[in-house]
């Protein structure tokens, strides 16, 4: 039934009806075949009856003389009433079944074996219009002042009975064929009109590019019936969807805020650091603008703690603006993520890992924005969980086929909640935020995928990104 | 022809309405029949009633039994006045019955017995019969059996011995019936009878085959006791046999018999059954 289920309902319950229909008009013509073959059998019989009753009444005692022109002379007369067109053929034998006279003595010879003829013969209680064969063959006792004094077998036409019954059945397969079609046109028509709502709401459901649209409202049902509530209840089911996801997006939207909000504390340490020494410098100059050596120095100090407040402004601007761009992924953007966690690092004494394969990174044609945002997310909850004097480590480089991107921290393990975010698709659960689901649906849009492992204290995050082709194939 | 003969029984039965008047203070005649010939055709039995009783003056009545022994037996107790027998009964008890009158059949007071098949069967004479089934008539018929009977033992066989089975059908036409219908293989049948239904149901003995015919022997006979042919009703009855040929009613019977008349006859008229007879014996 594997071919049955891909049908629409709207189909499916109307062609069910129809079946239904055919069924039942197939067992009640059934039923009709059955009686008239029961009042057929009961005919025969009672004709079979009456015809071996007579013949016993008359030929009695000229069977127990053996009275052969007379059993003869009474068959054939017996033969030229109206029973005889029934009866094609009447043998009558003698207690010990040799044959007294039929009414063919050429086929049924005087003294020969009415076994020979009653081969297929049935008894009168038997005797069936069975449809196999035109003729019935009957063998019954001649009985006579109460015993038995010879054999009656006798053959029955019964191809106008089974005309008759190929008749009712021809009329029963036109008529019926007739009476179900037009019923199962009708009850295909009305219950798919039934259905038209739930039709509705399925195509409102599917045909909706993962974007569910409300039933408008001229094509809700009249009344409170059910399909009607139905109808409502989706359409504030598609209302509350749609809050949802604008809530979600928000709540994104947030996140990259508050991220943006720690890299914010993160830079203001990481220039602040520098401009104490900064300062430090043009006082020197101020101080000692006639010693060049003293003033080179601290130039060449000013200079490189203004490049780098420059590479770490760089770094973050990018990351808020690389996110909309199709640009591919190189080596400088994890030279970026380096310097925008530097200062979560330095803050929290950290033991930072890299290592980065130049050719990996490039080899893919990744995009660069999602990478990036994935990285960062992973290792500022990395760095989070690692905690003070903890180690953390970014590996990326290339393995069976995909750049993988290992992020790693030592300390507890990630809470089930936010693995439920970083690994699955269900709701997200009240409080907590939704960077790690932000990390698995950008690397859901990169075809890529994500594992988690905790071993020796170590929390590992592998996530694996093919490449950019592959990835459109993938998702289409 | 069965329109002409409803007219004409309706005239004979108008005839015999006057006879009957005429005759209601005689005694009934008692005529036995025997299945000799087309005892079968009520309108030739009645026909034959009718002209008898307007040529005795009397009213008749017919009496049919199945067998001719029965009918026989009828006559020598009195029970009949006068009976169409057969030759062979009549020689049986020739002591104590007399001839009446002889049928006239084709100029002739004689018959023959015929011994007849099947179309299909290939049997050219009674050897070719041996062991097959077998149709009399009567046992006390001369055509429909003694002859048949007298040639097997002539042949130095029995009937018993000689067919597998044999049956008597007690009517000639019976005899064409089952060997026509192929319930016995042979039959011996009145020639005389053959050949009337050969003229009123050509259908029925087209399906047989004649293949052998006796010689010619005295025609089945009208008989009464000898002690009472001298009375008036059996003298009427003569006369009235002798005389349908000359009234219409009286040929109507006759042509209904197929028969041209009756005449008297001599025992002599019967010595070639009596010579079978003597044949008969142990």
């Amino acid at each position: 039934m594997n071919w049955f289920a891909p049908i629409p309902l709207s189909i499916k319950l109307p062609l069910l009806v129809a079946a239904m229909m055919v069924l039942v008009g197939t067992v009640a013509s059934q039923q009709v075949l059955r009686s008239l073959a029961q009042v057929q059998d009961a005919r025969i019989q009672e004709l079979a009856r009456m015809h071996v009753e007579g013949l016993s009444v008359a030929l009695g005692p000229l069977v127990l003389r053996h009275d052969i022109w007379e059993v003869y002379d009474t068959l054939d007369r017996a033969t030229q009433g109206g029973e005889g067109r029934r009866m094609v053929l009447t043998a009558v034998a003698d207690e010990r079944g040799r044959v007294l006279a039929a009414t063919d003595p050429k086929r049924v010879p005087v003294d020969s074996d009415i076994a020979s003829l009653a081969g297929d013969a049935v008894a009168l209680d038997e005797l069936k219009v069975d449809g196999a064969s035109p003729v019935l063959s009957l063998l019954a006792p001649l009985t006579y002042q109460g015993r038995n004094v010879g054999q009656i077998a006798s053959e029955l036409d019964v191809a106008d009975l089974l005309l008759e019954r190929r008749q009712a059945l021809l009329l029963l397969i036109v008529s019926n064929t007739i009476a179900i079609g037009l019923l199962s046109m009708a009850g295909f028509l009305a219950i798919r009109k039934m259905l038209q709502p739930v039709t509705t709401l399925a195509r409102q459901m599917t045909e909706t590019n993962g974007e569910p649209h409300p039933i408008p409202t001229s094509e809700i049902p009249q009344g409170d019936g059910e399909l009607a509530r139905l109808a409502r209840t989706y359409n504030s089911m598609v209302g509350a969807v749609a809050a949802k996801a604008e809530a979600e997006r928000r709540l994104a939207e947030r996140e990259r805020f508050v991220a943006l909000g720690r890299l914010s504390s993160s830079l203001a340490h990481e220039i602040n650091n520098p401009l104490g020494g900064l300062l430090n410098a043009t006082d020197t100059i101020r101080s000692y603008p006639d010693r060049a050596e003293v003033v080179r120095q601290s130039t060449d100090l000013i200079d490189r703690g203004l490049r780098h407040l420059r590479d770490v402004t760089r770094a973050t601007l990018d990351q808020n603006r690389i996110a909309t761009k199709t640009r591919e992924l190189t080596p400088d953007d994890f030279e970026d993520i380096k310097l925008l966690i530097q200062s979560e690092v330095s803050r929290q004494e950290l033991d930072l890992e890299w290592s980065v394969d130049p050719v990996a990174v490039t080899e893919y044609n990744v995009p660069a924005g999602p990478v990036r945002q994935i990285a960062l997310n992973l290792l500022l909850n990395a760095c989070a969980a690692a905690g003070q004097t903890g180690r953390v480590g970014l590996t990326a480089r290339s393995r069976e086929g995909s750049l993988t991107l290992q992020i790693t921290n030592t300390g507890s393990g990630m809470p089930e909640a936010a693995l439920d975010r970083l690994l699955g698709d269900g709701p997200l659960s009240f409080g907590g935020g939704v960077g790690l689901r932000l990390v698995r649906e950008l690397a859901r849009n990169l075809g890529g995928a994500i594992s988690h492992s905790h071993e020796n204290s170590v929390t590992r995050v592998t996530v694996s990104l093919p490449t950019s082709w592959e990835a459109s194939y993938a998702q289409e | 022809m069965e329109h002409s003969i409803s007219r004409r029984t309706l005239v004979g039965t108008g005839l015999a309405a006057l006879m009957a008047g005429r005759a209601r203070a005689q005694p009934v005649f008692r005529f036995g029949l025997t299945p000799v010939f087309l005892d079968n055709d009520a309108a030739v039995i009645d026909g034959l009633r009718h002209a008898l009783s307007s040529g005795m003056g009397r009213e008749i009545e017919l009496v049919q039994r199945r067998t001719y022994q029965e009918i026989t037996g009828l006559l020598l107790e009195r029970s009949v006045d006068a009976a169409w027998l057969c030759g062979y009964p009549y020689l049986q008890h020739a002591d104590l019955l007399d001839l009446v009158a002889v049928p006239v059949w084709r100029g002739s007071p004689r018959y023959q017995s015929y011994l007849i098949v099947g179309t299909e069967d290939r049997a050219e004479s009674l050897t070719d019969l041996q062991g097959g089934t077998h149709a009399f008539s009567d046992p006390d018929s001369n055509s429909g059996y003694l002859v048949t009977a007298t040639d097997l033992r002539r042949m130095g066989e029995q009937v018993e011995g000689f067919f597998s089975r044999s049956i008597f059908t007690f009517g000639h036409r019976n005899v064409v019936r089952a060997v026509a219908d192929g319930l016995m293989r042979s039959g011996s049948v009145d020639g005389y009878v053959w050949e009337a239904l050969e003229v009123i149901e050509p259908g029925l003995t087209a399906r047989t085959r004649v293949i052998a015919r006796s010689e010619w022997l005295g025609f089945p006979p009208v008989c009464a006791r000898r002690d009472s042919l001298a009375s008036d009703p059996v003298q009427a009855l003569q006369t009235a046999l002798m005389s349908l040929a000359e009234t219409e009613e009286g040929r109507q019977a006759l042509r209904s018999l197929q028969l041209d008349g009756f005449r008297q006859a001599t025992p002599a008229l019967f010595d070639g059954i009596a010579d079978r007879m003597r044949d008969m014996d142990p």
